[in-house]
């Protein structure tokens, strides 16, 4: 936490910012001992002058100097203007986290009378209150300060409730935990930072609002003045001598920045964590696969700024063929689907010996006609793959519109025609239907409906079932399996469930830390799998057949993070055959006679997995 | 379900949505109204007195008192209050004795010109910007061009408008000459007013559009548009745009029921004849019917602005009235 | 360690007209020192009927009982809740061993070994009590939330989902803990999973949820041998047979 707090001045805008702020109340301190004499000095023959040597921004129409009282005023105008923040998050924090202490009912009114008052803009709240509390610096300060409590109770009520939401607050009530500790221990400290910088950007627009009073007539009287009252008494002689309008109002406008630009500082180094530089490893390159297939990848490599999450993939694929990828987190499989589809972020760079798909190179121009018709995507989460202010049949016939040539009604007729394919019940009816009317499982079949508006050689499905139902995942792969059989199309399916793939693909990639580890069918998994890891994986992962009385096999360790790999094997600290060459040299993928790959030292050694 | 069930479902949809944000209306309108009527009475002291001065004679207080009703009791007095609201009847400026309907009726016109043309400039300048920001910047591209966008950005949106008015009156009046700066005649006149009004709501608007943008960007949505291999400019205006508008109308509508508030300081700055200036000289003279006339109708105008905005989010985004069901 | 019975529970959300009903008379026993697995899919109800069970969500109709006595809701809970996302279910602003010394009776004597105690019993040494959520694997937050939950002996542990957050290699690790911890303790447990060779690896009694009922219950070989209901024939399916082309499987209930 103190760490994050000082990273703040770290970074150039925050130590400026700091600066700035310091600064400004520094002077505030010190500005009224300094220089009060000359700021209340009247001088009658000098009334109303310009700028000089003497009087820097001039005197004003008592012959005071006015550069002395603009900072003079730094004092009464900060002050305020924390004082005005300061009532504002306290009523506002009062009120935000009312709705947490009070019962539902009450809690339910405070929100509701809360949500009517923000809907009135600052001033014009401050302008109610200074009505009522009078004209004058301590109505404008109780005006301005009620004017921010609503904004701030607001977000205060918003961050509390997500917070309040969380399975640790939850825990915590289970638990039998009082609800003022749950609002002091669980929610509060984690809700401190938006407040903070909130409150600090308040402080800002405080200050810049007293002014506005001040400046109106509203606020500070005479004679005590502030920036506001100096500027408002200014303007009237802006053609006569412009510097003492314009003193006072570069004084708000620094002031109000320095507090906003703070507020800024906080917020982006408290909002976001970057991740750590690392230096990209490089490993030998796998062995070139035969180069008639339809889709043909060698030594794909996908690196963003400091880590390399794939690390030489490659593998090829004939017309019919299903193919799956299977990985943990962190393995690169659904990144090396992206970049064989050409969709990788543009801060990641994608480098291959080869990437051909039906004989075009990918890596050459963006393909868009053969992409668009013969390559299809199926992502994994249905609910946020569509989009949402865009009819479904729309989202569709685009496709053909664009690739095909298609007039609209034309396109729209072979969506239709699409979701039918797809088993989508009253095609037309659904096509005109926004993406949230669909239920999941019928999203995802939408989706493969998209990638049948060409004439697909490929579908690329990048853990398409991960997020439905185990009965309805059913549904949408025996789907997959369908097209796939009626119309020799390829099938590239990226799993974390090896049950998955071995249902529907023919041959698996097992990947881990960027690389393939073993390529073996599919029929083989479960008996003949010769590297340490995919057989830890099987026999981790309990199915319907796993002796119950035994515990479960354990991979211990965790899994590889890209951007820390170790030297050698990356599986080798959590594997149990490794020995010095593994933790000191990466193995290559080797092929044997039958065509199975694998990337082990110790492939050929029979291995008990440890229970 | 049919076709025809569906769409009295949405039909049904719109109709609850339409109740539930008619009532909310009718809420805030009534703490409006209540607001506004007890401005007189939270008054510490007598009004009537701190509106005349202490020079007044007992008489003419009691006089005035007893015209403005209030030594009835307070029930009786929001009674009446209510009625005359029901009848367009708001009282009578104490100062200038003219019925307060009337001068609203005078004033309203030269604030709303004002609040509305800002509003469009405002939106016309924002929403390109912001768009072609995004796109140029997007994925940490051009940083140098981000950079100047944040910072110019930053700096506008923390000048309040009254300070930036006074900035404009001195570059472009005071040390130019070309432009008018004060009253409303003529359109030369609007020119510097506007631009004081619109320059800081475009900057923040065209600020948050951009990291709006940015983030549908990243969105799988527009993964699956670039999937279907559309051109750029399609992605962009099919896929992005109408994502990224519903947070920048949120905002907008946020921005110009403060622009409404804005009019206040700008039409001081440029003596505008509008309500703005009117409120503040009437807080200054303590005529209380006037300021409870003035703070009703902009109030008005927020709820309004508010309503409008949440009709267009719900156009917008055909998710909107489901979820808030 | 007692029994956890739902009598009749019922919990309805929303208007009386308009609101969905996520329970819907259920009926169930955890038998004291057992297993009872709970399956189904999403929106089956499952997680409700869990938060109904520790006070998160209110009942509309029914009651939760221990051994015939209806859950206390004020001062030490007797149930406990193990949640799916260990990202969430850890404060990140307190240590590990300040999360668990919380869930402690207030007249805990000796509080750090209590708590040392605790990590022990879940497989982590005493020293990670001074470390904070963010330091940790997914694996080991959950190991945490486990000794949060046995915290104070509770007579029953609701674990809702507790290991689809984490990686498949990590999983099993869980799984074993919680096999182990419930054989050497005699804990009362209702494992909740959509997954149903997970559910069936720890679980002595099953019982299958679709939309807010249960729709079969029995001893966990029984209920798999010979299916009664439809839908878990259905389950049983979706997770044992290949998929095969030309194999029209829509003869499910969902639409």
């Amino acid at each position: 936490m103190a760490r994050r707090w000082a990273g703040v001045l770290r970074s150039p805008l925050g130590a400026s910012a700091a600066v700035l702020v310091a600064a400004i109340l520094v002077l505030a301190v010190l500005a009224p001992l300094l220089w009060t004499d000359a700021a209340t000095a009247t001088d009658t023959a000098r009334i109303s002058q310009g700028a000089s040597a003497e009087h820097w921004a001039g005197t004003d129409s008592l012959g005071r100097d006015i550069f002395a009282r603009v900072l003079v005023a730094t004092s009464l105008s900060v002050r305020l203007a924390l004082a005005a923040t300061a009532i504002g998050v306290v009523v506002g924090l009062l009120l935000g986290t009312a709705p947490l202490l009070v019962g539902r009912r009450a809690g339910r009114l405070v929100t509701a009378v809360v949500n009517i008052a923000v809907a009135f803009p600052g001033l014009l709240l401050a302008l109610f209150f200074a009505v009522i509390f009078g004209v004058g610096a301590t109505g404008a300060l109780f005006a301005l300060g009620l004017a921010i409590a609503p904004a701030f109770a607001r977000l205060t009520q918003t961050t509390t409730a997500r917070v309040a939401g969380l399975d640790y607050v939850a825990a915590a009530r289970i638990a039998g935990v009082g609800r003022f500790r749950v609002l002091f221990r669980h929610v509060l400290p984690n809700v401190a930072e938006p407040l903070v910088v909130n409150a600090t950007v308040a402080a800002g627009s405080a200050l810049l609002a007293f002014a506005g009073l001040s400046f109106l007539g509203l606020g500070v009287q005479p004679p005590d003045y502030d920036w506001g009252r100096l500027l408002g008494e200014g303007l009237g002689a802006i053609y006569l001598h412009p510097a003492a309008a314009l003193a006072p109002g570069v004084a708000v406008v620094l002031a109000g920045l320095a507090f906003n630009l703070f507020g800024e500082a906080l917020a982006k180094v408290l909002g976001e964590r970057r991740p750590l530089e690392r230096p990209v490893r490089r490993t030998a390159a796998e062995p070139a696969p035969d180069d008639s297939a339809m889709l043909v990848v060698e030594d794909l490599r996908v690196a963003f700024p400091g880590v390399e999450p794939v690390r030489g993939v490659g593998f090829a694929m004939d017309r019919g063929d299903a193919v799956g990828i299977v990985g943990e987190s962190g393995s690169g499989k659904s990144l090396t689907a992206l970049a064989v589809s050409r969709l990788v972020d543009e801060s990641g760079e994608v480098r291959a010996e080869r990437l051909s798909f039906l004989g075009a190179d990918l890596r050459a121009g963006p393909h868009r006609r053969l992409l668009g018709t013969s390559l299809a995507m199926v992502f994994q989460d249905p609910m946020t793959s569509f989009n949402p202010t865009m009819r479904i049949g729309r989202q569709l016939a685009e496709v053909a519109c664009e690739h095909q040539g298609l007039g609209r009604a034309a396109a729209l007729d072979r969506a239709v025609d699409r979701l039918d394919a797809v088993r989508i019940p009253e095609p037309a009816r659904r096509a005109a239907q926004y993406p949230h009317e669909f239920s999941g499982g019928m999203r995802q079949r939408a989706m493969i409906g998209m990638g049948l508006m060409g004439s697909p050689a490929l579908i690329v499905a990048d853990e398409p079932t991960t997020a439905l139902d185990v009965t309805v995942q059913r549904r949408v792969l025996s789907l997959l399996a369908d097209i796939r059989a009626a119309d020799d199309v390829a099938l590239l399916l990226i799993s974390h469930d090896v049950t998955v793939v071995e249902q529907v693909c023919d041959r698996v990639l097992v990947m881990y830390a960027g690389r393939i580890v073993e390529d073996l069918p599919s029929a083989e998994l479960r008996s003949r799998a010769r590297h340490p890891y995919t057989r830890a994986l099987l026999a981790a992962v309990p199915d319907m057949t796993t002796d119950r009385s035994l515990p479960l096999a354990v991979i211990p360790g965790r899994p590889a993070d890209p951007a820390h790999l170790p030297t050698g094997c990356a599986f080798a600290p959590r594997c149990p055959l490794a020995d010095e060459r593994c933790t000191a040299t990466e193995p290559d993928l080797v092929a044997d006679d039958a065509g199975r790959r694998v990337a082990c030292w110790h492939a050929d050694i029979p291995v008990e997995v440890r229970a | 379900m049919t076709t025809t069930a569906l769409r009295a479902r949405t039909e049904h949809a719109w109709a609850r949505f339409a109740a539930r944000r008619l009532a909310r209306l009718l809420v805030s309108v009534w703490v409006l109204i209540t607001a506004a009527f007890l401005i007189i009475h939270l008054i510490p002291g007598d009004p009537v007195r701190a509106a005349l001065g202490p020079t007044a004679t007992p008489e003419l207080v009691a006089a005035r008192r007893a015209a403005l009703g209030l030594d009835d009791p307070l029930w009786q007095q929001y009674v009446d209050y209510l009625r005359g609201l029901f009848t367009g009847e708001l009282g009578t400026s104490m100062t200038s004795g003219l019925p307060v309907s009337q001068v609203l009726g005078d004033r309203l016109p030269a604030t709303l010109e004002l609040a509305l043309l800002a509003f469009a400039v405002a939106v016309l300048v924002s929403v390109p910007v912001g768009l072609l920001f995004a796109v140029l910047t997007r994925g940490g591209r051009r940083r140098p061009a981000e950079l100047g966008f944040t910072a110019t950005s930053i700096v506008l949106a923390a000048i309040p408008e009254f300070l930036l008015a006074v900035a404009l009156v001195w570059i472009f009046g005071v040390n130019l000459g070309w432009l008018p700066v004060a009253g409303r005649d003529g359109a030369a006149s609007y020119v510097l007013p506007v631009l004081a009004l619109a320059l800081a709501p475009a900057a923040v608007l065209a600020r948050i559009l951009r990291v709006e943008t940015l983030a549908v960007l990243r969105a799988d949505h527009v993964r699956t548009a670039r999937a279907k291999r559309l051109p750029d400019r399609h992605v962009y205006l099919r896929h992005v745009l109408p994502n990224s508008l519903t947070a920048a109308v949120t905002l907008g509508g946020l921005l110009l029921g403060s622009m409404v508030a804005g009019t206040v300081l700008v039409e001081n700055v440029f003596a505008w004849p509008g309500l703005g200036s009117t409120i503040v000289s009437s807080i200054l003279a303590k005529d209380y019917p006037l300021v409870q006339g003035i703070v009703l109708v902009y109030g008005v105008g927020v709820l309004v602005v508010n309503l409008l905005v949440d009709v267009a989010l719900a156009l917008l985004d055909p998710r909107s009235t489901i979820r808030e069901g | 360690m007692r029994e956890l019975r739902f009598d009749d529970v019922t919990v309805h959300f929303g208007s009386r007209r308009r609101g969905v009903t996520a329970v819907d008379g259920v009926d169930l026993t955890v038998p004291a020192g057992t297993v009872v697995g709970l399956v189904g899919e999403s929106g089956s109800g499952k997680s409700t009927l869990a938060r109904a069970a520790v006070g998160l969500a209110p009942l509309s109709g029914g009651r939760i009982l221990l051994d015939g006595e209806p859950v206390p809701r004020r001062g030490r809970r007797p149930l406990r809740m193990v949640f799916q996302d260990p990202y969430s279910s850890l404060n990140p602003r307190m240590t590990t061993g300040a999360s668990i010394a919380e869930a402690l009776p207030r007249r805990t004597a000796d509080r750090r070994a209590e708590v040392a105690r605790l990590l022990d019993l879940v497989g982590l040494a005493a020293e990670q009590a001074g470390r904070y959520p963010g330091e940790l694997s997914g694996g080991q937050r959950q190991r945490i939330a486990l000794a949060r939950a046995l915290a104070g002996e509770p007579e029953v542990i609701i674990a809702d989902e507790i290991t689809s957050a984490l990686d498949v290699s990590i999983q099993g690790t869980v799984l074993n803990l919680v096999r182990d911890l419930q054989r050497r303790m005699g804990l009362t447990i209702l494992f909740i999973s959509h997954d149903l060779a997970v559910v069936r690896y720890v679980s002595d009694v099953l019982a299958v949820m679709y939309r807010g009922r249960i729709v079969e219950s029995g001893p966990a070989e029984q209920v798999l041998a010979d299916p009664q209901d439809p839908y878990t024939r259905d389950l049983l399916d979706a997770v044992a047979a290949p998929v095969h082309s030309g194999h029209q499987a829509d003869r499910g209930r969902n639409p």
